[in-house]
């Protein structure tokens, strides 16, 4: 399989901290990956590192075969790499609609549509998503007056309107109502089978074991193991790093 | 499913009602109509045309300095540096001098160049200070201010340095004033308009958070620019109608700290990153300052200062907020006075 996001070596610092410790992670086109690890593993630094939010200190990224080690976040993004967040970020003041409308493909935002107004294929587009995700009687709700898992819905709405090849979720599921998570699951496994692929961190490992193709564990900003979920459920290095070593 | 907190269903696009909207524009068009009649009314002369056309500066230095400070949450403390490049420029270039009779440009090239100084400054400026965040920016922005005054004090063979330019005079109040109501009205329908793009509703998510913004492919620094620039330009144009008018600039009076910090408290007075919110905000400010603080001059600073703690406390989202129905609502108002109700900026995420 050919891969989409390829990070080879990746190291990011925070002063005397390595977070992250020379990764080598890939995901392929239309590949559902899972990224786990216990807390302060670097996970979420990894993320930042990918998407470009955070500068790495050493190490090589590239997305499609273009490098975007130095890219800024907006120019990955146009190239088709959608994230949400570990603290969900939508833009409370603005109704559902609007948060949607704002997550556009922006790449095809010249200067003279950047002055104009939504299009009727854009609201179409709206539609179907919030339809999709559950959303769509929501949709004239300021989005700081939706609960947390229909925020988080809306979050994954907003990273999938800019129609991404390659969505990062971080921990999607986080205080999310219990049935609402086998609807995240089911919604994510529909995206998936369209082509778009996925790399989720996750605390709740039997949601990743369920819905992913493969799994990467990372401990200490190091990579711990790789493999198919039964593959690195079933390592002793993983069982040690999540539950501490036997007999201890 | 079901949303924790009730809300009015509201449509999306700007913040109000269709009804509420519709009530907006139609007393905007009253009041523009009788602000257009004014002059023809009996007793009103020269002196009063002065004074509003003071305050229609003021609401337009308001709602050019909310564009960044409201819409795109970036608080600029020296927005009164573009105001005076715009009324030195504009001066400068009336007022040149060839040893003997005056070869100075006419007011409409010079405070049309006067515009466009203060936005290409603002712009060059804007590059290196909009990358900066919070606090940083806006300290950033009132160093910019001071150097550039203290810059045009010690440039005297150009600017007069403290003694200041003296333009030539023409005083046709009406005329003046109809300028600035024209400017000022088509001022007001461009950020009605703005907010309701792309463009304006990328500058709120810019504001609302700048990284999941950039994250969703929006260029920040690129719009902050622009729209950081306008704002320049727009308050530019007013500072060069101002110097017009006022036929002499200095150091002083052109590059005034009051004139920042009364676009910032109208704005929040009447509703920061509101269209509305700065015009009432401004007029509101200008006529407290005209009519009840000259007549307390010796307390005026300790209202003004009382006015801003007030406006904090109880009314974050300014006079406007009042009859928005995503603001706080009179009855809100009270409980929170009475101590029986969260304040809006204050409640706890809810997830």
């Amino acid at each position: 399989m050919t891969a989409l996001l390829d990070a080879r070596g990746v190291v990011k610092r925070f002063g005397g901290l390595t977070a992250v410790d020379g990764v080598n992670i890939s995901v392929g086109a239309g590949e559902l990956v899972g990224l786990i690890g216990p807390n302060g593993s670097g996970k979420t630094t990894l993320f930042d590192c990918l998407s470009r939010v955070s500068a790495i200190d050493s190490g090589s990224i590239s997305f499609d075969g273009v490098d975007i080690t130095r890219r800024r976040p907006h120019q990955v993004a146009r190239l088709g790499l959608a994230r949400t967040f570990q603290l969900i970020r939508v833009y409370r003041e603005l109704t559902v609609s609007e948060n949607m409308e704002l997550s556009i493909q922006w790449r095809r935002i010249g200067t003279t549509r950047l002055f104009g107004r939504t299009d009727a294929a854009t609201r179409r587009r709206v539609e179907s998503l919030l339809e999709f995700l559950m959303l769509s009687r929501l949709r004239h709700e300021r989005a700081g007056a939706l609960s947390g898992g229909q925020r988080r819905l809306l979050e994954i709405g907003m990273a999938l309107m800019s129609e991404p090849r390659l969505l990062l979720l971080d921990e999607a599921t986080s205080g999310v109502n219990p049935t609402l998570v086998s609807e995240i699951a089911d919604r994510l496994q529909e995206v998936n089978s369209n082509g778009v692929a996925i790399l989720l961190v996750e605390h709740n490992v039997g949601f990743v074991a369920e819905l992913c193709h493969r799994v990467v564990v990372l401990d200490r900003g190091a990579k711990l193991a790789e493999g198919t979920p039964s593959q690195v459920m079933a390592d002793p290095a993983v069982i040690e790093a999540y539950f501490g070593a036997e007999g201890e | 499913m079901t949303a924790t907190r009730p809300s009015r269903p509201l449509p999306a696009g700007r913040p109000g009602g269709p009804r509420l909207r519709r009530v907006l524009v139609r007393v905007s068009f009253g009041l523009l109509v009788a602000l257009a009649v004014l002059p023809a009314l009996p007793g009103v002369g020269d002196s009063a045309l002065f004074t509003l056309t003071l305050m229609l500066t003021s609401v337009a230095v308001a709602v050019n300095w909310n564009l960044t400070g409201g819409f795109t949450g970036y608080v600029d403390f020296g927005h009164a540096v573009w105001f005076g490049t715009g009324a030195y420029t504009t001066a400068i270039l009336m007022s040149l001098q060839t040893n003997g009779p005056q070869v100075g440009w006419a007011a409409p090239p010079a405070i049309a160049l006067g515009a466009v100084v203060a936005g290409a400054l603002a712009a060059a400026i804007g590059r290196a200070t909009m990358r900066l965040k919070g606090p940083y920016f806006s300290i950033a922005m009132l160093g910019t201010f001071v150097a550039v005054r203290e810059i045009v004090r010690v440039s005297g063979g150009l600017t007069g340095g403290g003694v200041g330019l003296t333009l030539p005079p023409y005083l046709n109040r009406p005329l003046f004033y109809y300028i600035q109501l024209a400017l000022v009205a088509g001022l007001v329908a461009f950020t009605w308009w703005l907010r309701g793009t792309r463009f304006g509703a990328a500058l709120v998510a810019i504001r609302e958070d700048e990284v999941g913004a950039e994250m969703r492919g929006i260029n920040t620094t690129r719009l902050k620019v622009i729209v950081f620039s306008f704002a320049g330009f727009s308050t530019g144009l007013f500072g060069g109608l101002w110097a017009y008018q006022n036929t002499f600039v200095d150091p002083d009076i052109a590059f005034v700290e009051i004139r920042t910090v009364d676009a910032v408290m109208g704005t929040m007075l009447g509703g920061l990153g509101t269209v509305a919110g700065p015009v009432v905000g401004a007029v509101v400010l200008f006529w407290m300052r005209e009519v009840l603080w000259a007549n307390l001059l010796d307390y005026h600073l300790i209202a003004q200062g009382v006015l801003l703690i007030v406006i904090v406390l109880f009314l974050p989202r300014g006079l406007v907020g009042i009859v928005d129905p995503r603001g706080a609502s009179i009855t809100a108002m009270w409980r929170r006075w009475l101590g029986r109700g969260a304040h809006p900026e204050t409640q706890e995420e809810e997830s």
